[in-house]
């Protein structure tokens, strides 16, 4: 017994939290409507009300948790009601209610829906309860194609996007890493450009050559060397 | 690509210019490469962010040439001596210009908040014999190569987009073959050293060639290292 108090009292503390968050929010968005609606731009809004949604979604998920009790076999009775002034209440509402009286009982311990809106819900069930069987079926096959027509629509038309851009950007490659690593290495080391024969034959020959900057060239260093021997100063100056 | 230096009036001027600190051997120094097809915009867009757009841009088609000399230290062992890096270039589509020698420092990258790399970096014009020179000094021939570009300026900063040939089999300037498929582009300041205010006008030049051609800090030692 004392469990399930407890866990009722969590569950109670969570949601109002939450409701009170989404209290917060709601208020925001119709201070920002009275006061900016001048510059207020449509996705800016939908910010907001995806806020909103965001804050029902926790506020569901809260109310379906598993340590919830089932709120659903609860029931909250009024136990005394006073037209007099209740502090305690004014502070707890922030000065909403003031006393808890027999005229807004009615309204804050209602389960059932406005008055305007049962009459609207009323009669959307007749209408439907009206709907034989299988016209009801072919209406939601109907829908359903309709859905996924427009669905498909979508992700085409978003992987296109996609592709777009990936295409935009694979084209516009203006520079090749590697033939900047090649060009820097040539100029700075000689890294793949031939070395000549050694023009002066009275150096002693693989000693030299070892210290040339690449490894891949002391072989041909080595060998034209020999040939070099004979060679007058290759610039004809 | 020679350097406007007098050198009539050398041993005076050249110590107080050294004492006062207003020589510029100091290279900022940016790279990066285009691919050819790209080229033509790349070339544009410089026309247009550099001087003497009127005018049009240098073209210029060296040929470079590095020689090495060995700096042995008494005592020691072969292994023991460093070599150092010379440069020479000359013109080849106007054989009159003075040919120039250049010896580069080794590249210092510094930290991430260096913008630009720094060298050390020191150019003198001199005479067609300079090679004959380095050869009876001692230096050996490393490896050459000969460039085809442009060259662009604004302000003090130097922009050169060149192609890289390698000097063919029959060592005559027709048979050449490029390195890749891109142009090399640098863009260089050269500063006396302690100016490191003139790397942050390179880095801001550099992103206005973004997206087009990423020029950055590249340390070619370590290159030197894959394959």
């Amino acid at each position: 017994m004392q469990r399930e108090e407890k866990q009722l009292d969590a569950a109670l503390e969570a949601l109002l939290q939450r409701i009170n968050d989404l209290k917060t929010s709601i208020r925001t968005l119709l201070f920002r409507l009275e006061n900016e609606y001048a510059s207020l731009s449509w996705p800016s809004f939908l910010d907001s009300y995806a806020v909103i949604s965001g804050q029902m979604n926790t506020l569901l998920k809260v109310m379906k948790n598993d340590k919830t009790p089932l709120l659903r076999n609860l029931i909250v009775l009024p136990l005394v009601l006073s037209p007099d002034p209740d502090e305690e209440l004014k502070q707890a509402t922030e000065g909403r209610v003031v006393a808890f009286s027999h005229d807004i009982t009615p309204d804050m311990l209602r389960t059932k829906p406005d008055p305007d809106v049962e009459q609207r819900q009323n009669q959307f069930e007749q209408r439907a309860s009206q709907v034989p069987p299988e016209t009801a079926q072919k209406q939601i096959n109907a829908l359903n194609k309709v859905v996924n027509h427009v669905l498909e629509q979508i992700t085409h038309s978003r992987e296109d996007w996609e592709n777009e851009a990936t295409v935009r950007a694979a084209a516009a490659q203006t520079c090749v890493t590697a033939d900047t690593h090649t060009l820097i290495a040539a100029v700075g080391l000689g890294k793949n450009l031939k070395t000549l024969p050694i023009a002066a034959p009275a150096q002693p020959g693989p000693g030299r050559a070892q210290a040339g900057p690449a490894p891949g060239k002391t072989t041909s260093t080595i060998k034209t060397t020999i040939k070099a021997a004979s060679q007058v100063h290759p610039y004809n100056r | 690509m020679a350097s406007n230096q007098n050198p009539i009036s050398a041993i005076d001027m050249l110590t107080s210019a050294l004492r006062s600190n207003i020589i510029p051997n100091q290279e900022y120094l940016l790279q990066g490469s285009v691919i050819d097809s790209s080229a033509e915009v790349l070339h544009n867009r410089l026309r247009g962010l550099c001087d003497a757009a009127e005018t049009g841009p240098e073209t210029f088609h060296d040929h470079e040439m590095c020689f090495s000399l060995k700096a042995s230290s008494p005592g020691g062992t072969p292994q023991q001596q460093q070599s150092f890096l010379l440069r020479v270039r000359r013109a080849l589509d106007h054989p009159e210009y003075p040919w120039q020698l250049r010896y580069l420092g080794q590249p210092e990258l510094g930290e991430k908040n260096q913008p630009t790399v720094l060298r050390s970096c020191i150019d003198i014009a001199c005479t067609p014999n300079v090679v004959e020179f380095l050869s009876e000094l001692g230096c050996r021939i490393e490896f050459e190569y000969v460039l085809k570009g442009y060259l662009f300026r604004k302000g003090r900063m130097k922009v050169t987009m060149s192609k890289i040939f390698r000097m063919g089999q029959a060592k005559s300037p027709d048979s050449l073959e490029a390195m890749t498929g891109s142009y090399l582009v640098e863009l260089s300041l050269l500063a006396p050293s302690g100016q490191d205010a003139v790397a942050d006008e390179i880095k801001v030049f550099a992103e206005q060639l973004r997206p087009l051609v990423h020029l950055e800090k590249i340390d070619y030692r370590r290159l030197q290292s894959y394959s």
